[in-house]
């Protein structure tokens, strides 16, 4: 059966997304979160590159703001057991997003985003030193926000690549017909 | 995400609360975000699911509940050799659609969901889904045709 209407869709999809919401939203969220600065602009790439410079931001003033360790020894093994937790279950996420995306082999075209990654794995190890010297909520927090970027953007560099791949086989099978 | 939630709840002002409830949401619940899917897919899953919510505060006419409704693909839709619409034209159409048909429609159509992702967001059945999507698709050319 010819699908005319979902191909007419699929080749017009971006003429549907015209509704622009009044600026008046955006400044209600930002009234009602107790942290956001940044605009939600651009493609979804520029969108992870500025929030991985907000985070770098963060991460920093809460570095160097950060005087205030926890002392009581409980809830600092709380703290540490929460993010331990975490860690691994991310870590583990981390390290098998990035053995996908070495499958690929196409290093050479990924240029930012390793320069991405390997700024938010810098950060991640000073913090994490931070975390074991001077516990605190907000280490963990930037930690955890650390790890949940870097998942964010190998999801982003599997879908990448995974759409270039599909993009070379379609067009191999195109030039097998001709 | 702001056009998702426009095309759900179909006005502009239940949009931008939806919008605003939605991404206030997903900031608050930023540490359930697991990783399973991108945060893109993340964030519009909280969209949809606010905007589906919307709408159910204020809804009349309702989705079919159970497999009762449920009907077979009864007669195919009538697809046309080549589609002669412009992109206005099936925008105003899809908002003439009953509510039920265009939800169906604009969650597989534009927002790229299956039948199975369809029928957990709407709490229907895939039979249910890919029915209602055949039959709006049906009223959606009908309305198109009738337009021209």
């Amino acid at each position: 059966m010819k699908d005319t209407l979902g191909k007419f869709v699929s080749q017009n999809r971006e003429a549907f997304d015209d509704q622009e919401p009044p600026e008046s939203v955006w400044r209600s969220i930002d009234a009602l979160l107790p942290l956001q600065r940044q605009r939600f602009l651009g493609s979804p790439m520029v969108r992870w590159r500025a929030a991985a410079v907000l985070f770098f931001v963060v991460s920093v003033y809460l570095f160097v703001t950060h005087n205030t360790g926890i002392t009581h020894r409980g809830e600092t093994a709380r703290l540490q057991k929460d993010f331990t937790d975490l860690d691994s279950f991310y870590s583990s996420q981390i390290t098998e997003k990035m053995r996908l995306i070495n499958d690929y082999d196409e290093v050479g075209e990924n240029e930012q985003f390793t320069q991405d990654f390997q700024k938010l794995d810098a950060m991640y190890q000073v913090l994490r030193e931070e975390m074991k010297n001077n516990p605190s909520e907000e280490v963990k927090d930037a930690l955890i926000l650390n790890l949940l970027v870097r998942v964010d953007l190998l999801n982003q560099q599997l879908k990448k690549l995974e759409d270039s791949r599909k993009g070379w086989k379609i067009k191999k099978w195109e030039d097998s017909k001709i | 995400m702001y056009n998702i939630a426009y095309r759900i709840v179909g006005s502009t002002e239940e949009a931008q609360d939806v919008v605003q409830e939605a991404f206030v949401s997903a900031f608050k619940n930023l540490v359930h975000y697991r990783g399973d899917s991108t945060f893109g897919a993340w964030l519009k899953r909280i969209v949809v699911n606010k905007a589906i919510n919307q709408i159910k505060k204020r809804r009349t006419e309702r989705l079919p509940e159970d497999d009762r409704w449920d009907v077979k693909d009864e007669e195919p839709v009538d697809e046309l050799e080549k589609f002669p619409f412009t992109v206005e034209k099936v925008k105003s159409s899809i908002r003439l659609l009953p509510e039920g048909y265009r939800l169906v429609l604009t969650l597989y159509l534009m927002e790229g969901y299956d039948h199975s992702e369809i029928a957990e967001i709407l709490g229907i059945t895939e039979s249910t889904s890919k029915s209602q999507f055949n039959r709006s698709k049906k009223k959606l050319i009908e309305l198109l045709k009738s337009k021209n």
